[in-house]
């Protein structure tokens, strides 16, 4: 059986670019630099979505143990025939998930499986995972702050050219002082 | 009056109608300004959120070892260290983005983003400022 391939794909949030092959068997990407390879059984696969991240396009692959392999850098292009590959191997429906561009910092924050999801126009803004949040904390009744797990946690240290590392989000949830206000009224 | 009235009212503003305008420098997953579009573009765990410069209040950079930190400020409702309260918001009792920090090992770069959105603030009052003037 044939398989297909994709350059110049990304894995998860890594810098390292990459190929993703398709085939009735599964899928599997390889990194140019590392010999090492990501593999996803045909049977592990359970749902697909589309989005568009920082670096085009995402493919994002829901697997059978509730886990899930992002892959980066498709193009607009590429929408229609992977859309025909998962269908065609995995019998898996490319979801589209509509990103805003508005640039609005208002909206609605809605716990997605293991994300925190930012809607505006009910829209995704972004989407926070809650695993790397590594405290969280309420301050004056309507502010809430989320910190990150930092990266260069892991021993080793982050180099001058690395992406930008976002440590804190605040957001202000209006919530409890409107009900009270409302209750004035 | 009736300039008042119109100093309350909440205008309309939109970064990008889609994707297609995005810069291609988005993709760094570095804090990047558009000054042509008037947006901030925010990394977010593999997103490229854009924040129109009107939603932003101010930034500050602090460094702390080999880190320098630089903290964007959103406008929200209910913040008690704005001077002007009459600020309008399309929505007050939404959820709203009020900080995010980063942190990065490049210094420089961080304080070549942090003027240019300053100056894009600055522009962008300067602009308001002088409509208001012209319709007075």
């Amino acid at each position: 059986m044939s398989a297909t391939q994709f350059d110049r794909i990304y894995h998860g949030l890594a810098p390292e670019i990459g190929k993703l092959r398709v085939a009735n068997s599964g899928m599997a990407w390889k990194g140019e630099e590392n010999e090492a390879v990501t593999a996803i059984p045909t049977d592990d696969i359970k749902w697909a979505q589309w989005i568009r991240v920082a670096r085009d396009f995402q493919l994002r692959v829901g697997l059978k143990d509730r886990r899930r392999e992002t892959f980066d850098g498709f193009t607009r292009e590429d929408h229609d025939k992977l859309a025909s590959l998962l269908k065609q191997h995995f019998g898996v429906t490319l979801e589209v998930k509509d990103v805003t561009f508005k640039g609005w910092n208002w909206g609605v924050t809605d716990i997605q499986g293991q994300d925190l999801a930012f809607l505006v126009s009910n829209k995704t803004a972004f989407e926070l995972p809650l695993k790397q949040v590594a405290n969280s904390n309420i301050a004056g009744r309507t502010e809430v702050s989320l910190e990150f797990v930092p990266l260069g946690s892991g021993g080793k240290k982050a180099s001058r050219n690395a992406p930008d590392e976002m440590v804190e989000i605040r957001f202000y949830v209006p919530g409890i002082q409107t009900k009270l206000r409302g209750s004035d009224a | 009056g009736a300039g008042e009235k119109e100093g309350k009212s909440w205008k309309r503003f939109q970064s990008y109608k889609g994707e297609g305008a995005f810069p291609k420098e988005a993709e760094s997953l570095r804090v990047t300004v558009d000054r042509k579009a008037q947006t901030i573009i925010l990394p977010m765990h593999g997103f490229a959120v854009p924040f129109h410069i009107n939603t932003i209040k101010n930034v500050s950079k602090n460094d702390e070892g080999d880190y320098t930190y630089l903290r964007i400020n959103f406008q929200t409702p209910g913040q008690l260290a704005g001077k002007k309260d009459d600020t309008p918001f399309e929505d007050p009792d939404a959820t709203f983005v009020r900080s995010v920090t980063y942190r990065s090992l490049d210094g420089h770069r961080f304080d070549t983003i942090s003027k240019q959105i300053t100056d894009l603030k600055k522009e962008v009052n300067k602009r308001e400022q002088q409509k208001k003037e012209m319709a007075d």
